[in-house]
């Protein structure tokens, strides 16, 4: 059963890679019809391969992310942009505990008892 | 004599085709664009096919490159099996980092797939109503299929990797990642002769309807 479905595997990997290498503008010699696929696998392979459309992300993404790259990559000649990018984590991380602590002094000061805060 | 140049032949086919850039790169990590503007749209199909929105996909190739450039000196080109090349190793970060942001977010994305990619607003490819329709119905299958069925799918037919390449991403041989792939084809296959079978019907009942 399973060298059953290897062998038709085998014979849609081989109709794939002939349609994908049209793409490429290579010489297309697609299997011939005792190696190739079932007619209806064929068709459905034709129907992704002419159809599935394929996207690229907006110029000002790509060049926003080229510039951030660039940036890191100007760093990391100063030192590796992982030691680069694990301290700005750290140093990122120790700014929102200091805001959040100064958030929940601020709280506790806010919310104390009125006794307590007619004693000052 | 024969065998030696047969394995000869095979190192020679599994050398990474962007070994000269990933070393510049690792030199010079301002090298490091070049690879970055080659796989920069293929990272986001993939991420855009997953996730179907495309500020998401953008976060998601955002992620991927930085996480690449940060991690370049830990990536090892391997000619002997398991082959590894840097669009495999690119993918793998894609597919980890989508399995962190799906497991973040905890939710899977509602809008179909054939929806999501706006098919009608894809109009570099010129193709009839009825191809269009049966491109919907293909994808409507494919949303259908196990992640696995449909991320190999992508990456054969929108990122146009191999099955060795995939089964390297996806982490199954290639004999399995061929099956798997067949098997997804067929199950779509199978969904098509089903559509075609409801169309079939529903015209015969019309053209019934307008000789009565």
């Amino acid at each position: 059963m399973y060298r059953e479905a290897e062998e038709g595997a085998i014979q849609s990997d081989a109709y794939i890679d002939a349609l994908l290498s049209g793409h490429a503008r290579l010489p297309v010699a697609l299997p011939v019809a005792q190696h190739a696929p079932a007619p209806s696998v064929r068709h459905v392979i034709r129907v992704l391969d002419r159809g599935m459309p394929r996207f690229h992300p907006s110029f000002l993404f790509e060049e926003r992310l080229a510039e951030q790259l660039r940036a890191l990559a100007e760093q990391g000649n100063q030192g590796s942009p992982a030691v680069l990018i694990e301290r700005r984590v750290v140093i990122g991380g120790a700014i929102a505990s200091g805001v959040s602590l100064a958030g929940a002094a601020m709280w506790a000061w806010r919310h104390r008892p009125r006794a307590e805060a007619g004693q000052d | 004599m024969l065998r030696r140049e047969k394995d000869r032949a095979s190192v020679l086919v599994n050398v990474d085709a962007d070994r000269s850039a990933v070393e510049a790169a690792r030199r010079d990590p301002r090298a490091f664009e070049a690879l970055y503007r080659k796989y920069v749209a293929q990272v986001y199909n993939f991420a855009l096919y997953e996730l179907r929105d495309p500020h998401a996909a953008e976060d998601l190739t955002a992620q991927v490159f930085l996480r690449a450039l940060a991690g370049l000196r830990h990536f090892r080109e391997q000619a002997e099996p398991p082959h590894s090349s840097f669009r495999v190793w690119l993918f793998q970060i894609a597919r980890n980092a989508l399995s962190n942001e799906r497991r973040r977010s905890r939710r899977h994305p509602d809008a179909p797939l054939d929806a999501a990619l706006e098919l009608s607003a894809a109009d570099d490819v010129p193709a009839t109503a009825a191809q269009r329709d049966e491109l919907r119905a293909a994808l409507r299958a494919i949303d259908r299929l196990p992640a696995d069925r449909r991320r190999a799918l992508v990456l054969r037919f929108v990122d146009e990797l191999d099955a060795r390449e995939i089964g390297q991403v996806l982490g199954r041989s290639e004999g399995a990642t061929r099956v798997l792939i067949h098997r997804s084809l067929q199950a779509v296959a199978r969904q098509l002769g089903r559509n075609r079978g409801v169309d079939d019907t529903e015209r015969t009942a019309e053209r019934r309807r307008a000789a009565n």
